[in-house]
Parts: structure tokens; sequence; C-alpha cells
């Protein structure tokens, strides 16, 4: 898992690089539409992942624990940050649409949506594995693998890391 | 790990994100600099103590960092 991580932040780390190298060649209209992103948007997103991934890390120890019930209650409030996430993420999109910043507007906005929209894909993949962890908790609570515990929690924070690191770098960085 | 380090640990990560919004609310010659640092620290946060890398082998620690570090120099030259 640790490996496709690094295979994972190397990809977005390149691409936000050439992001960053672009945003030099064109300066001016890099700060210009970086004026049309909403950074309080942005600053609630990340609160919601870094909740969501504090959960998460809680809901490993519970189940190292034994604590089947506590461990439950910790994967779904993780679930509900990356719900909420998704749930802001959308209305930003929206908002972005609504007013004709699509992906091929400028140059910025091209990375903007392929940048967010492929962090988006990932955040829903992670909620696909984690929801079906929790039904595997439900139904069987004796036999949960801590290996299968483990590599969800792990690909979940990645998508904390990746926002992480795109957060600064779209939204931030003038 | 100790019962309330996770806790602490969310905590400083809620306040350096609250820090970084207010930080580009302000006019500074160094921002980015303060902006990829503040970045620098909570991805840090994150992988040692929610992904557990503290206890991982030492060479995925060194592996880990040095690639953060490199991710953030470059940009840090491109921008500068």
């Amino acid at each position: 898992m640790w490996i496709i991580i690094f295979i994972e932040l190397i990809t977005f780390g390149i691409a936000l690089i050439a992001f960053v190298y672009n945003g030099q060649e064109e300066p001016d209209m890099f700060s210009e539409s970086r004026k049309l992103l909403n950074i309080n948007y942005g600053a609630i997103n990340t609160l919601f992942l870094l909740t969501s991934g504090y959960f998460m890390a809680k809901f490993v120890g519970a189940v190292k624990g034994r604590k089947i019930k506590m461990a439950t209650s910790y994967l779904r409030y993780s679930i509900i940050g990356g719900l909420l996430f998704l749930g802001l993420k959308g209305i930003e999109y929206y908002e972005k649409l609504e007013a004709g910043y699509t992906i091929d507007f400028n140059t910025f906005f091209t990375y903007y949506w392929m940048l967010t929209l492929f962090h988006v894909i990932h955040v829903v993949v992670g909620l696909v594995i984690l929801g079906s962890l929790l039904i595997g908790i439900r139904r069987n609570k004796k036999e949960l693998l801590l290996e299968d515990v483990e590599a969800s929690a792990a690909f979940w924070h990645m998508c904390d890391l990746i926002w992480l690191l795109l957060f600064p770098i779209i939204y931030l960085l003038n | 790990m100790k019962k309330n380090t996770l806790l602490s640990i969310w905590i400083v990560l809620v306040a350096l994100t609250i820090i970084t919004a207010l930080i580009t609310k302000i006019e500074l010659k160094n921002t980015a600099i303060v902006i990829l640092f503040l970045a620098f620290i909570k991805i840090i946060s994150v992988v040692f103590y929610f992904m557990e890398l503290k206890k991982a082998h030492s060479f995925w620690k060194f592996l880990f960092v040095t690639f953060l570090t490199s991710q953030m120099l470059v940009i840090i030259w491109l921008v500068f």
C-alpha cells in the first residue's frame, strides 16, 4: 500500500510542479483566476478531511483493541467527513460551472478541474471502500482482517495527503 | 500511542489550517514559503501520527521526508 501511496503522491506532485511552472509563464492570468476560487470552501473541506482522517486513525486503534462497537462509530464519522467533503465540493463545482469557469476556460481552470476531479475520484473510491468495510463489520463482526482495515485506512489517509498538497498550491500560492 | 496524542495532533492540524487561511489575507513578502511550510508540517503530522509511519522502518520515513522536502523545494524554486 505504501508503494501505491508513493506512486499517487509522485503523480500529483509532478502535476502540481507542472501547474506552478505554467503559473510562472502566465502569472497574471493564474493570479486573477486564483482569486475566483473560494478559499473558505477549500479551508472547510480541509477541516472535513482532517477530521475524517482523525476518526479513521481512531477506528484503526479501536479495531486493534477489539472494540468493534466503538470502531463502527468511528468509521461512520469518518465516512460522514468524506461525504461532507463531497457535498461542499459539489457546491463549489456548481458555482464554477454556473459562472462559466469550465475546464476549457483557461490553463488555470484546466489544471483546477483535472487535479481536483482526479482527487474527488479518489475520495469516491475511498468512500466505497469504507462503505464496504462498514457493511463487512456489521455482517461479520469477529472476522475483521486487520490487514484490510489498515489498507483501507491508508488509502483514505492518502486522500487527505493529496488534498493537503492541492489546497495550498492551487488555492493559496499567489 | 497515547490516548490523547491523536486528538492533540488533530487540534494542531485544525489550528494550522485556520492559520494558513488567515495568512493569505495578510500581505507578506514570503507568504508562499510560510504556506508551503505549514502544508509540510500538516502532511508530516498526518503521515507520522494518523498513518503511523512513526512506527515504520527508518527507510520509509527517510524516503517520505526526502520526497516531500524535494517536492516543496522544487515548488519554492519555481515560485521565486
